[in-house]
């Protein structure tokens, strides 16, 4: 089966020297949701452009439905929907004639315009909304037309960059109800980044984590958290009077590793919680034992980053806040 | 083949309905640039009539209609590269770049569409000049004429305003150097004075200043009722194709 993205030895060098992409391979299949993830400058927005036929890559290549985005950008271009960072619409113009001149610079023929537009103006809850200047809809608003007119021409893969940056989680959460239903109605390839490790961990099939140019993990997220330590546990229990016995009990349990006991604390590892915890209970009510307290720290795509990179996620965001206000002031620029 | 073009043409089309959209929803820009060339030909026009500076021209104020609207939607046209840069910072043009239209369609477009912009001033300064007793032609085909070919060389300007944008980087400079070269253009050329009583090095300036030829071409139009322009409309389409070629070729380093 063709690939839907196949990405091999890509380097971009931008003029200056600086390197974005340091020998990234890639592989999407058709029909899922791929997840991007790494910190602002990682080189996601790079590789997007490159995929999206924006630029040129110094070294490797990038086929799009094995059409190769250097030689055959034309067909790339026919086949992918994208939605950039920034704000693509004009803001001067109201929501419904975006949608008509974006449809007719996508040549959608004009017997079937109208449809199509009203069609998914509905899909995304705008057709109230349609006849208002952009300038006055709320960033939820802006993405989702954004998303519309990126669906107009029925494309195989959609590419978006950041789509949720600088929403409140109400309007990122209708967001991305809107892209998944699309997604499962048309089998639909869904391609994108994002710095929000949440968002990758709930909507994506398949995720890589990228940091300074290279892909430094792949896999389910399921999968890339098993990588780390598991799901931790910590539980405050009514007395240690017998620290073996205790001891006893967990090492009868299958797939946990105790990390440290503290007094009447103890602390350990499982790589699935909600498999191994009610056997624990099970085992300490049988042993007359009480509970005071449970903390469940399950692990997350920043443990993953952490164990691979020694920092956090948004360790590396925050040295970038400035430019993230900033996009994120375009976005909503007009609201 | 065939699809290709015609996809290339309706984009261009598009760009251009989008203008004339954004135009509709607020025209204050124009009415605001209006006011200029109405002072310029309502006031400037009517003294200087007064005084009989030039003796060799009949009627200046009918002289100089030319002249102001050029001047006027120079302007216009000139300040229009901004928005491909205000387009770069939001992500238009990136998503213009990644549909299946070529990349000269987007330049083509956007230029004829600063044009037309640009153009309605004709429209504002020909009322304005008649009022006060300026004798234009009533010659349909001929105002028709004059307003296409202005439109025409007005994409030349609007090519040169993207270059410059492009090339300049910052808003700041750009402001600054079109601020720099749009008067320059306008009293180096035959807009308001015949080029034969212009000092040397201003009378070849004005030579190679295309404003000038646009200016002769509306002026034969619109007051001499002679179609006589076809050394001029070779000379704009030079300039148009040359600043064309230009803007297309640097489109990917806007993008880039």
């Amino acid at each position: 089966m063709v690939l839907a993205i196949e990405v091999r030895g890509l380097v971009k060098i931008y003029p200056g020297g600086i390197k974005a992409l340091n020998g990234v391979d890639l592989d999407v299949d058709e029909g899922i949701i791929y997840a991007l993830l790494g910190p602002n400058g990682a080189g996601k927005t790079t590789l997007i452009r490159i995929i999206t036929t924006q630029l040129r890559q110094t070294d490797g290549y990038v086929k799009v439905f094995g059409h190769d985005t250097s030689t055959q950008g034309s067909n790339v271009r026919s086949l992918i929907g994208y939605v950039p960072q920034e704000m693509s619409l004009w803001s001067d113009l109201t929501g419904y004639e975006n949608m008509l001149i974006y449809s007719k610079i996508y040549g959608i023929p004009s017997n079937s315009r109208k449809k199509i537009i009203e069609e998914l103006l509905e899909f995304m809850d705008l057709r109230e909304a349609s006849n208002r200047m952009v300038r006055i809809y709320s960033g939820g608003m802006i993405r989702r037309l954004e998303i519309a007119i990126a669906l107009m021409h029925r494309p195989r893969l959609l590419v978006l960059d950041e789509p949720t940056i600088g929403l409140d989680p109400a309007a990122r959460r209708l967001v991305w109800g809107k892209i998944t239903e699309y997604c499962k109605e048309y089998n639909m390839t869904i391609f994108f980044a994002t710095h929000y490790m949440d968002e990758a961990d709930r909507y994506a099939n398949y995720i890589a984590l990228m940091n300074r140019g290279i892909i430094i993990a792949r896999g389910k997220p399921e999968e890339l958290k098993q990588n780390v330590e598991g799901d931790r546990i910590t539980l405050k229990l009514s007395s240690i009077d017998d620290n073996i016995s205790i001891l006893n009990i967990f090492s009868e349990i299958e797939g946990i590793t105790i990390l440290k006991t503290d007094g009447d604390t103890i602390e350990f590892s499982t790589s699935n919680v909600s498999y191994t915890l009610p056997k624990i209970l099970e085992k300490l009510f049988q042993n007359n034992l009480k509970i005071y307290e449970i903390k469940i720290h399950e692990a997350t795509l920043d443990d993953v980053f952490i164990k691979l990179t020694g920092r956090r996620l948004s360790e590396e965001e925050y040295g970038r806040y400035r430019e993230a206000i900033t996009m994120r002031k375009m976005i909503r620029r007009g609201s | 083949m065939y699809k290709q073009y015609k996809n290339a043409i309706l984009s261009i089309l598009a760009m251009i309905e989008m203008e004339l959209r954004r135009l509709r929803h607020d025209p204050l820009e124009i009415i605001a640039r209006a006011i200029q060339p109405i002072l310029w030909i309502t006031v400037f026009g009517v003294v200087m009539a007064r005084v009989r500076v030039f003796l060799s021209i009949g009627d200046y104020i009918t002289f100089i209609t030319p002249g102001v609207i050029l001047q006027s939607s120079t302007f216009i046209a000139l300040a229009y590269g901004i928005s491909l840069v205000f387009e770069r910072d939001l992500g238009i043009l990136k998503k213009l770049i990644t549909s299946p239209i070529p990349r000269s369609s987007i330049v083509i477009g956007r230029i004829l569409a600063g044009g037309i912009r640009a153009s309605t001033q004709y429209i504002i300064v020909l009322i304005s000049a008649i009022a006060v007793g300026a004798k234009i032609v009533s010659n349909p085909i001929n105002l028709l004429l004059g307003y296409a070919l202005l439109v025409y060389g007005c994409m030349g300007f609007t090519s040169l305003s993207m270059i410059l944008a492009i090339t300049m980087k910052t808003r700041e400079r750009f402001m600054g150097i079109i601020g720099a070269i749009t008067m320059p253009l306008f009293f180096a050329s035959n807009a308001l004075y015949p080029i034969d009583i212009m000092p040397g090095a201003i009378k070849y300036f004005a030579i190679v200043n295309p404003l000038t030829y646009i200016v002769d071409i509306l002026r034969k139009l619109l007051i001499y009722n002679s179609c006589e322009v076809f050394n001029d409309i070779i000379v704009v389409t030079i300039f148009v194709a040359c600043t064309t070629v230009v803007a297309i070729k640097i489109l990917n380093k806007i993008v880039e």
